[in-house]
């Protein structure tokens, strides 16, 4: 089974970031031992005659180049739809890619995304072209207003960037899944541990997309197999079709021919 | 002279040597082969093909962007 990323199939559903490893080195190690195909990247101001980027830049390239795989850039820090219209046309002349992860934050506290400027850039930029990654809240209608304006992938949230509190609300997640069956659909932020990412797939979900979680790990070259391990089972366990929940308990051992003094109301 | 937000830095360069985008950046960048960058004009992305032919004005704000780390 790959993920369906607008027609590119991939045999990886995690998808990982590129930002806040302890090195270079680190983050291109993290990235392999991940077996992620999508690896997340920015934009920013810099002096370009301090050129102190040049260096990730290029580990992130021969990364992306060695698994075969795309980059994905990012609109992180833009608060408005102009902004992120502006960034993500400059990523994709930069990165020579139509794909975009549409962040648009709403709020500085918890950097939730403001979703009436995300449907107005989602909206201007999928008519010039580009392939659209929104993220956004795990707001159902929402969701299905991105995928109305034509957003194949939608990556609503488990719980605020960078937080590592794992999915807040499943209930809203597995309503984004029943009611969009045919949207991909990517867990993005808030993922703290591997079972984050297993529940995320065993709810059904096509990828999950994480940064944190891997690279502020104390050891994010083993974190990052972790997290590709368990969305792989979650993932199984999913398709293999998991038991229906019971208020009551049931035996698994067969209670026919038990021994009689095992019988209730006999005495051993 | 003419007055250039770059960056969010102000910058004056001679008029006559600055009148289009490709001739700011030719002065502002030390490396003149530099090629790793995106830029907005006043907010407005301007692709690379346009810069020999955008003209620029005082008190133009460049924005020029650089890949970096992301999540």
């Amino acid at each position: 089974m790959s993920l369906n990323i607008y027609g590119q199939q991939l045999d990886s559903r995690l998808l990982i970031g590129s930002a806040l490893y302890s090195s270079p080195e680190i983050m291109k190690k993290a990235i392999l031992a991940s077996g992620s195909q999508v690896v997340t990247l920015s934009l920013k101001r810099q002096n370009p005659n301090e050129n102190s980027g040049a260096k990730i830049w290029q580990y992130i390239q021969e990364t992306v180049a060695e698994v075969d795989g795309h980059l994905l850039p990012n609109t992180a820090g833009c608060k408005s739809a102009k902004e992120t219209i502006t960034l993500a046309k400059m990523s994709r002349e930069l990165f020579n890619t139509n794909w975009i992860k549409l962040e648009v934050i709403g709020d500085d506290y918890n950097l939730q995304p403001d979703p009436i400027e995300l449907l107005t850039a989602s909206e201007a930029l999928i008519k010039d072209g580009f392939k659209v990654l929104p993220y956004c809240t795990d707001d159902l209608v929402l969701c299905q207003r991105l995928w109305d304006l034509g957003c194949e992938v939608i990556m609503p949230w488990a719980s605020p960037i960078g937080t590592g509190k794992g999915i807040m609300n499943p209930y809203n997640l597995e309503t984004i899944r029943l009611r969009l069956p045919q949207a991909t659909l990517i867990v993005d932020a808030g993922i703290g541990k591997p079972s984050d990412a297993c529940m995320a797939m065993e709810l059904g979900y096509d990828g999950v997309l994480l940064n944190s979680a891997v690279a502020l790990a104390d050891n994010a070259v083993s974190m990052a197999k972790a997290f590709s391990l368990a969305i792989q089972s979650g993932e199984l366990g999913y398709v293999a079709g998991i038991m229906q929940e019971r208020q009551t308990a049931q035996p698994s051992t067969p209670t026919l021919d038990t021994p009689f003094w095992h019988q209730p109301g006999t005495n051993s | 002279m003419i007055e250039l937000h770059i960056n969010g830095q102000q910058f004056s360069f001679d008029s006559t040597d600055v009148e289009t985008l490709e001739q700011a950046l030719s002065v502002y960048f030390e490396n003149k082969q530099q090629s790793t960058f995106a830029l907005a004009l006043n907010g407005e992305f301007v692709g690379k093909e346009a810069y020999k032919n955008t003209r620029i004005s005082t008190g133009d704000s460049i924005d020029i962007m650089f890949p970096i780390q992301g999540g």
